[in-house]
């Protein structure tokens, strides 16, 4: 009989549409399970669910400034994080590239956390204001954008004694790398390079293009600290004189 | 009245734009030059000569008999409005700290006001009349729109808007605050 191995598509479908019950799986009704008489219930739970996705607001029905309950636990990002990670590292041929990568994804994220942070801040105002100068959007990535991402200020910010087109982010222990313990011989990596990737993304979003990496600057006491370094472009540093 | 919308992207492409034809009164004023302009009607760059002479007002008697606008209110012209201003845009806007640049820019009849998000995305708005407030709120539904548009995962800083929604939801806006 060529119904009686349920065809996995509709067996899936079927039995999420019926309710449990104990003669359900009885041999009398399997049979009728799959006969043309149950394709009213399959079509009844398509139309349902194609239903229940459109009447799900569009992002265009959202508010965009309600932030209660929208936290993502931090066991969850973990995860996601962790993942994101091994899917790269099965792409990539050193760990040079792999950072790279990591720090392509996280523009992804700094681009959009950018505007929706800015967005928050803003559009209630009576006259938004962007930053066009270089120390005050340091100190917004340092404190406004870790908040907005970490849910925390990121620990210090630091000039550069040597290079004056230098800067250091540095954050004790940074949530991404929490649950990440790198093994010794990709002892370089730094999985911050998704953060580097989004303080990338944040600069440049407001026309300071730099390059940005992250940096293990372990301590004793932080076993976990990470420098994200942030080198100025030539063309940011002429401006800057040229405004003062 | 109309007004010409246009959302340019930070390497300068083109990712919507809007025509809204309000039925609000105008309260521009004639060009004095377009009175005495000669009929270039069978050029094919007619419109954009007598637009770039600065004459608003002159109508071109088409051979069919219908009256159309001058050659301001032509696509091409407005488009070539909206992206001249973009270098008075990116020289205003690395000394003002402020999104919103009202009427950065003039040409002709056409005012120029833009507005610059945080991530470098700019609204180009050309009107004729003076609406400081209103623009400003029909921006800021923009921006809100945008935003919401970029938090698709798919969608990049180049790809063009496409989506009908959002296509509404600023006709609406647009019908509100302009």
């Amino acid at each position: 009989m060529a119904y009686t191995q349920p065809h996995p598509r509709l067996s899936v479908l079927s039995t999420s549409s019926l309710p449990p019950s104990a003669d359900y799986a009885s041999p009398t009704n399997s049979s009728t399970r799959f006969s043309l008489a149950s394709a009213p219930s399959l079509s009844n739970t398509l139309v349902g669910s194609t239903k229940a996705t459109s009447a799900r607001p569009s992002i265009y029905d959202r508010n965009l400034n309600k932030t209660r309950f929208t936290e993502v636990s931090g066991s969850a990002f973990a995860f996601l994080f962790s993942e994101m990670v091994q899917y790269t590292q099965k792409r990539v041929s050193g760990i040079g590239d792999l950072e790279r990568r990591l720090n392509t994804l996280g523009y992804r994220v700094g681009v959009r956390v950018l505007e929706m942070m800015m967005f928050r801040q803003e559009s209630s105002s009576k006259n938004p204001k962007r930053e066009t100068r270089l120390l005050p959007v340091l100190m917004l990535i340092h404190s406004q954008v870790w908040k907005a991402v970490f849910g925390k200020a990121a620990d210090a910010i630091e000039k550069s004694v040597e290079n004056a087109d230098e800067y250091m982010i540095i954050d004790n222990d940074p949530p991404i790398e929490r649950h990440i313990s790198v093994p010794r011989d990709m002892s370089q990596l730094s999985c911050s390079s998704f953060t580097a990737g989004i303080v990338e993304a944040v600069l440049d979003g407001l026309g300071f293009p730099a390059r940005v990496t992250a940096h293990n600057t372990p301590t004793t006491q932080y076993p976990t600290r990470s420098t994200i370094l942030i080198k100025l472009d030539k063309i940011v540093l002429e401006r800057e004189e040229l405004m003062k | 009245m109309s007004h010409h919308l246009f959302i340019v992207s930070p390497s300068d492409s083109p990712l919507y734009s809007l025509a809204h034809y309000s039925t609000k009164p105008t309260n521009s004023v004639a060009s004095p030059l377009s009175a005495n302009l000669p009929s270039w009607s069978t050029s094919a760059f007619a419109g954009t000569l007598t637009a770039l002479s600065g004459a608003s007002s002159v109508t071109h008697h088409t051979s069919g008999g219908g009256v159309r606008m001058g050659g301001g209110q032509d696509r091409h012209v407005i488009q070539m409005i909206a992206n001249a201003s973009l270098d008075v845009i990116e020289d205003v806007m690395r000394k003002e700290n402020v999104m919103y640049l009202k009427s950065v820019d003039k040409f002709n009849e056409w005012t120029v006001s833009a507005f610059v998000t945080p991530g470098n995305m700019k609204f180009l708005l050309l009107h004729e009349g003076k609406n400081d407030d209103g623009i400003k709120s029909f921006f800021i539904d923009v921006w809100e729109l945008y935003t919401k548009t970029m938090l698709n995962p798919f969608h990049t800083a180049h790809t063009s808007i496409r989506s009908p929604v959002f296509d509404s939801r600023v006709r609406a806006s647009a019908k509100k605050y302009l």
